[in-house]
């Protein structure tokens, strides 16, 4: 397998600029891209597939610059978004495909084998369109590895599966990393995914990678509302949404201890936070199982907040429209903003 | 009994009307309409001249040097629709350039423009004392009432429709699975050729026979350029004229019943080529149906 770095990699597209972008990716190691559409997730996929031309950096596998190589060229496993399956084409004739580019002797065998370890035998001779989205994720990954690539190149895998083939794909996927050996850059909405494969992370905002760093890191100090929101925060804010509201109100209590681009928390009690913390009062909007317990929306202040209820859940409960008094600890909050430092801020 | 439940009526809102066969009787009536339109100057062809009329219409030796150089000519407009057209089309599916709207316009052109106009263009293109009759005389293609004139008329009518519909098939491929096989090993060439051209077929067959069927019938331009046609080249009948413009002076000398004769004549071989090509289609013996999604 090999080492791949990618170094200050640069690129445009129409108006939009990305990078730059470093990247190191050894045997075995997964980095995840998140960010909000538009972000330049899937432009910097297709600028290390080849598909859009490098104007800054260098693509090193092995210590060789392949960023002027032309995609065929690349070794890399590229899936796009769709997966990208030839429709006319057998799920056995996809896999066969790249072999027989390649006049790969063996071509037969290699794609039985391939057929037998996803699990795609009794499927051999169907085409796509006949097959489940999960079944179609297996082919797209039995198909890569069908092309011995180097690297493989995820846009959004987990696009419309259902939770039984998300759990699969997780699986197989855990299997290339560790077996195979593969490494991978998957882009990605979906949290559990993200952490259960990825060894670090890179968060896209506008085309400039806002943090870079391993999943420890992410989860302890998400930095921005969009990282915040990926690891689970239910509270997040961004300065906007904290704008208004008079001295002693909610918001002006959270716009206090808030970073520049705001702030984010997770409330775990109910109804009151340690002692000596402000009490404010909201209506309930909506209550539902959260497991443990419940979780509790209600609008304070203008703004919804998401509260837990733990167990044991003794009467009354929250009802709906009912006002309801909480408590945040402040020790919860999460600055966000860029200048914000883990342990430096207040 | 809760509030709810008030709002919601008991039964089915009672009509007056059942508007349901009445809709399905005013489909059948409209379509019905169009398809006797379409059947009864067919039939009246038929029933004008005996059918013993059309065998002896069959038999002269004009009749069938038209209707093998109406068939013969539309084969070779064809072909250059294949090797001309697919690739304009292509071009204009894949790559962005200025004036691609200006080119797909003019490509249009002779979709909308009269026949008889695009028969009187070429006239002057090709009359004697212009270049190109100097140099069509000069590599042995004249083109002035000879089987290469009807061909030209042909392609300039018919090849619009190959481009325009291989320009959209190409374009409905999607470009991610382009990109997937590239990814995979395959350079642009085999991309076009294991990828993009199977995907893109049928839209370019249908082009290949909307074609056709418009070389077929073509009789405006011909009028002009090869009103008659003169052996030389790969024809070596007698003097003769495509099978419209043969039809047309049948009618124009009087001749109703010979007119009929030979354009039902025409009529059967044309469907039965085009009935061909159809069920083939269909059937599946030509490959473009293979990995077609369901039904």
């Amino acid at each position: 397998m090999s080492h791949w770095v990618v170094e200050g990699l640069e690129t445009d597209l129409d108006h939009f600029h990305l990078g730059p972008v470093d990247l190191d990716l050894v045997p075995g190691s997964a980095i995840a891209v998140l960010g909000t559409s538009g972000a330049g997730k899937t432009t910097l996929l297709r600028t290390l597939a080849g598909f859009l031309r490098t104007r800054r950096g260098r693509i090193l596998r092995d210590g060789v610059d392949i960023s002027g190589w032309a995609p065929e060229d690349r070794a890399l496993g590229y899936v796009p978004q769709g997966l990208g399956l030839l429709p006319h084409r057998t799920v056995a004739g996809n896999i066969r495909y790249p072999m027989e580019l390649r006049n790969r002797p063996g071509a037969g065998r290699r794609t039985q084998e391939l057929l037998d370890r996803f699990r795609l035998v009794p499927l051999a001779h169907r085409y796509p369109a006949r097959l489940s989205a999960g079944e179609q994720q297996r082919v797209a990954i039995a198909r890569a590895l069908a092309a011995d690539p180097g690297m493989i190149v995820w846009d959004e895998p987990w696009q419309a599966l259902d939770v039984i083939a998300r759990y699969e794909l997780g699986l197989v996927l855990h299997e290339l990393r560790e077996t195979d050996r593969v490494p991978m850059v998957v882009v990605t909405h979906d949290p559990s995914l993200a952490f259960s494969i990825a060894d670090s992370f890179v968060v896209l905002h506008e085309g400039r990678v806002r943090k870079q760093c391993d999943a420890a890191t992410l989860l302890r100090a998400p930095s921005d509302p969009f990282a915040a929101r990926f690891v689970g925060y239910e509270n997040v804010y961004e300065p906007d949404a904290l704008a208004g509201g008079a001295v002693g109100s909610l918001r002006a209590w959270l716009r206090e201890r808030a970073g520049p681009e705001g702030i984010a928390f997770t409330c775990p009690g109910l109804p009151t936070g340690p002692a000596g913390t402000p009490l404010w009062e909201g209506t309930v909007r909506s209550a539902r199982p959260g497991p443990p317990g419940l979780a509790v929306e209600v609008v304070s202040d203008e703004l919804l907040v998401t509260l837990r209820v733990p167990p044991p859940l003794t009467p009354p409960l929250p009802t709906l429209g009912g006002r309801i008094r909480f408590g945040i600890d402040a020790s919860t909050l999460q600055p966000l903003g860029s200048s914000y430092r883990p342990g430096v801020g207040t | 009994m809760n509030r709810g439940a008030t709002n919601a009526p008991s039964s089915p809102p009672r009509r007056r009307w059942r508007t349901g066969p009445l809709w399905l009787t005013l489909q059948l009536v409209l379509s019905g309409s169009l398809l006797l339109l379409f059947i009864l100057p067919v039939v009246a062809l038929f029933t004008y001249a005996p059918i013993s009329h059309l065998f002896e219409a069959a038999s002269i030796s004009q009749v069938r040097a038209a209707l093998w150089l109406t068939f013969f000519a539309s084969g070779i407009a064809v072909l250059a629709a294949v090797v001309f057209g697919i690739p304009m089309g292509y071009l204009l599916a894949r790559r962005a350039f200025r004036g691609r709207t200006v080119v797909e316009s003019l490509v249009a052109l002779p979709v909308v423009v009269p026949h008889l106009l695009v028969g009187l263009g070429l006239f002057f293109l090709v009359i004697p004392g212009t270049p190109l009759y100097r140099f069509t005389q000069s590599i042995g293609f004249p083109v002035y009432d000879t089987i290469w004139g009807v061909v030209l008329v042909m392609v300039f009518v018919s090849a619009p429709y190959t481009v325009l519909a291989s320009e959209l098939s190409f374009r409905a491929v999607d470009g991610r699975v382009l990109e997937a096989a590239r990814s995979l090993g395959a350079g642009s060439a085999t991309v076009f050729l294991t990828v993009t051209f199977p995907l893109a077929l049928r839209g370019v067959v249908a082009g290949l026979i909307l074609s056709w069927a418009r070389a077929v019938s073509e009789i405006g331009g011909l009028l002009i350029l090869a009103y008659a046609v003169y052996p030389g080249g790969p024809y070596n009948g007698p003097v003769t004229s495509t099978i419209s413009v043969y039809i047309y002076n049948l009618f124009q000398n009087g001749n109703l019943a010979d007119a009929a004769a030979v354009a039902s004549l025409f009529l059967i071989i044309a469907f039965v080529l085009f009935l061909v090509v159809r069920l083939g289609e269909r059937s599946g013996w030509l490959p473009w149906r293979r990995g077609e999604l369901a039904p």
